[in-house]
């Protein structure tokens, strides 16, 4: 393949692709197993299962929207909200679960006010755990970053399916160029951050730059791939 | 073997090199055996020998799995073991693809290997001065684990196609859908066995014993797989085959377990021969 314009432009669009991969990852209320127990605020699971969770619901809706129509700004409002559909309804369920089943009030441990509904936090933090459930800040940024991520891997796979033309090619490697992407953000917040309103959040322009060049090699790699017979 | 000592990393009976070059050279040489007997005589029988060929890379990968995680990255284990599989695929599609766009497609899987090398040591140095990881095997442990990662999709892949050609690789596991099963399954073949021993007692024999029983499960997935692109008897001889390597295994799996543990007691549910 040459190195003309539209080569170049296909590179740019799967870098910053990756990028908001890695920067919404840090969006989004990841608990781990301390969430799962209800003994930490965010979702009860690791980054990568909500990363790749969300992520291919993106795609498979970025991708249905591509076989209808190649207007890469539907494309990726379609990967953006599919992605977002995905997280939303993951945290609206596991909030049934953590105040039906679990039976915890939702609070976080990282702020005294929560920086949208400006309730007090503290008060209703169980001794011996830092936040429980998901508070409406979560949510917001949950949905943000599940957006972001939706959006990033839109962005990858419009860019790659431009380049091969087949679809179940550019999903899959889509997916890797996906997963490489969040697993160095997840590393980046050691595994559990609440949201935009986290003082590990600060953290992410060193995922932003580590992306940047896993993205960077990932992009070259992809331009040489053919769509195969 | 000692135990312990999670803070210097594992301690382990057989060094990390010595698997690495049985994990390679396994792997390398298996898939083109296979590739080459299946070309030969112009069969499709050996494709099963991609599907062992892969259980070597898996070892490999469990090994260096193993030895980054016992540092702690906070994470969880599953989080390296998608990075591998999401590593190794693009380097599969890469070196297949730029193999027989120069036209000399038995080059795939060096190619593949090469580049996998490079960018997973680079995804390591980024891991330890960007991300400021610090763990001592980042670099070379994360050229294993996606070394390992692209051996076994090539290793699995080859077992559905029975081909190392692109093109076919592209058309009956790619487009068929079967490479999610193996994207999953060789995920688990590679992080589930440390994540199942890790422990102050996770002994290192135990965890890569577990990863062949692991790669033989994988083994039955692919023959289904290969029983719809290949024909009745080549996908069930690799499920058969399959099956083999998981019990004999998993037979071991189980004396390791019991030689490990303080006691094994009986709860009732299960026969007293089998406990």
């Amino acid at each position: 393949m040459m190195f003309d314009e539209t080569t170049i432009i296909y590179i740019l669009e799967i870098i910053v692709g990756g990028l908001l991969v890695g920067v919404g990852v840090h969006f989004v209320p990841v608990g781990g197993a301390p969430a799962a127990m209800a003994q930490a605020t965010g979702i009860g699971t690791g980054t990568v299962q909500l990363a790749a969770g969300s992520g291919l619901t993106g795609l498979l809706a970025a991708g249905l929207m591509m076989s209808v129509t190649d207007n890469i700004w539907l494309v990726l409002a379609s990967g953006a909200v599919g992605a977002g559909i995905m997280v939303g309804s993951t945290m609206l369920t596991g909030s049934w679960i953590y105040a039906y089943a679990v039976g915890v009030p939702f609070a976080s441990a990282k702020v005294t006010y929560d920086p949208i509904t400006g309730f007090s936090q503290p008060p209703y933090i169980a001794p011996g755990t830092v936040g429980h459930g998901i508070p409406t800040v979560c949510y917001v940024s949950g949905l943000i970053g599940g957006m972001m991520g939706g959006l990033g891997g839109a962005m990858i796979y419009y860019a790659l399916y431009l380049i091969n033309g087949n679809a179940a090619l550019s999903a899959m490697f889509a997916i890797g160029i996906f997963l490489v992407n969040a697993v160095i953000a997840s590393w980046n917040i050691q595994g559990t951050i609440e949201g935009f309103h986290d003082p590990k959040f600060k953290k992410w322009p060193f995922a932003f730059r580590a992306c940047l060049i896993a993205s960077a090699l990932l992009a070259l790699a992809s331009v040489f791939i053919t769509g195969g017979a | 073997m000692s135990v312990g000592g999670a803070a210097g990393g594992a301690p382990s009976a057989y060094e990390p090199q010595k698997i690495r070059i049985y994990g390679l050279a396994g792997s390398i040489v298996g898939l083109y055996l296979g590739a080459i007997l299946n070309s030969a005589l112009n069969t499709e029988v050996f494709s099963f020998i991609g599907a062992v060929a892969a259980i070597f890379a898996v070892v490999m990968g469990a090994n260096s799995v193993r030895r980054i995680c016992a540092y702690g990255i906070g994470t969880g284990v599953p989080s390296i073991g998608m990075l591998a599989l999401g590593m190794g695929i693009i380097a599969v599609m890469f070196g297949l693809s730029l193999a027989e766009t120069v036209g000399f497609g038995l080059a795939g899987p060096i190619i593949t290997l090469i580049y996998a090398g490079i960018f997973g040591y680079i995804i390591g140095v980024i891991a330890n001065k960007v991300i400021k990881f610090n763990i001592p095997v980042m670099e070379e442990g994360n050229a294993d684990l996606s070394m390992a990662g692209a051996l076994a999709i090539l290793g699995w892949s080859f077992a559905v196609s029975g081909t190392l050609g692109y093109d076919s690789i592209v058309n009956d596991v790619l487009m068929t859908g079967y490479i999610a099963i193996i994207f999953i399954a060789g995920g688990l073949a590679i992080l589930h066995p440390f994540n199942a021993n890790l422990g102050p007692d996770e002994k290192q024999d135990r965890t890569l014993v577990n990863a062949i029983m692991v790669g033989g499960l994988a083994m039955i997935a692919t023959g289904i797989g290969a029983l719809l692109t290949q024909g009745l008897a080549i996908g069930l001889l690799q499920i058969v085959i399959g099956f083999a390597i998981w019990y004999y295994f998993f037979k071991m799996y189980y004396k390791l377990v019991k030689r490990d543990a303080s006691a094994v007691v009986g709860t009732g549910l299960l026969p007293p021969t089998v406990q």
